[in-house]
């Protein structure tokens, strides 16, 4: 699978959409493909939050403005209002709609799902960049296989 | 980018949303992580209907069309050919720093193109 991490370990905003924003600043896109995926993401959590454990959200879609796999990671140290619950820790991911994508799309849930059930409460106290993306099992900048 | 092509990625988007979503495997991971997977498909399917109206019918016309033959409407123009059927795009079109001001469609599969920013 191919991937590409980006990961800002102190995210500003104060708010899910600013926090979506942030992330998405990371991307290698233009505005334009930023402003829509942040569409399709706010789509997404507007039907259904995705923090799935103790201040981890997952915010995610599968687009065509992206050609594989990309991962934003960030933190937040004084947490984001999601809007109900407070979270501290985003793992946001756009696949790419390549007729491989939904079992990649599916085998990294199954993967981002196992790491947070063993290590969910690292994760959201992990104390540096390094820490973090080695707890969630991927390195930033790289380009995994 | 055209308000229309704009929209039609939108739709594009959703509509592997809802694909993803109506996937068992899919299904079961999210649900398993404590998303609300049912519920979010459900009303995924009821806010594109609506969004959909919002599109010129003669746009949303041809995206239907193309769905239900290729299963994609919209693709990205990957060096200068359609990402769909990989036909090489007319240079004009492909050079024109305007090009995604109008609706392009490939040539020879008729899908909807639109370059990446």
């Amino acid at each position: 699978m191919k991937y590409a991490v980006l990961c800002k370990f102190e995210l500003s905003a104060t708010s899910r959409e600013e926090a979506i924003a942030e992330l998405l600043a990371l991307f290698p896109a233009g505005e334009k493909s930023r402003g829509l995926l942040a569409g399709a993401l706010d789509v997404r959590e507007n039907v259904g939050a995705t923090v799935v454990h103790n201040s981890i959200a997952l915010p995610h879609c599968r687009s065509i403005l992206v050609d594989k796999l990309t991962i934003a990671v960030g933190k937040s140290p004084s947490g984001i209002p999601w809007p109900e619950e407070m979270v501290k820790t985003v793992i946001l991911f756009v696949s790419s709609v390549k007729p491989s994508a939904p079992q990649e799309h599916s085998k990294f849930l199954g993967h981002i799902a196992g790491k947070i059930k063993n290590s969910g409460d690292k994760i959201t106290a992990a104390s540096n960049q390094n820490e973090l993306l080695d707890l969630l099992g991927f390195q930033p900048e790289e380009q995994g296989e | 980018m055209d308000k229309q092509l704009e929209k039609l990625i939108s739709l594009h988007d959703l509509d592997v949303m809802i694909a993803d979503l109506n996937r068992k495997d899919i299904r079961k991971r999210e649900t398993e992580m404590g998303l609300h997977a049912e519920g979010a498909l459900e009303e995924l399917k009821e806010l594109r209907e609506a969004f959909s109206k919002n599109i010129n019918r003669k746009w949303r016309g041809l995206y239907n069309q193309l769905t239900r033959h290729y299963g994609n409407a919209v693709v990205p123009a990957l060096m200068g050919r359609c990402a769909g059927c990989l036909t090489r795009l007319p240079t004009a079109v492909c050079s024109d720093p305007e090009r995604n001001l109008k609706i392009h469609t490939c040539p020879t599969c008729g899908r909807i193109i639109y370059w990446a920013d």
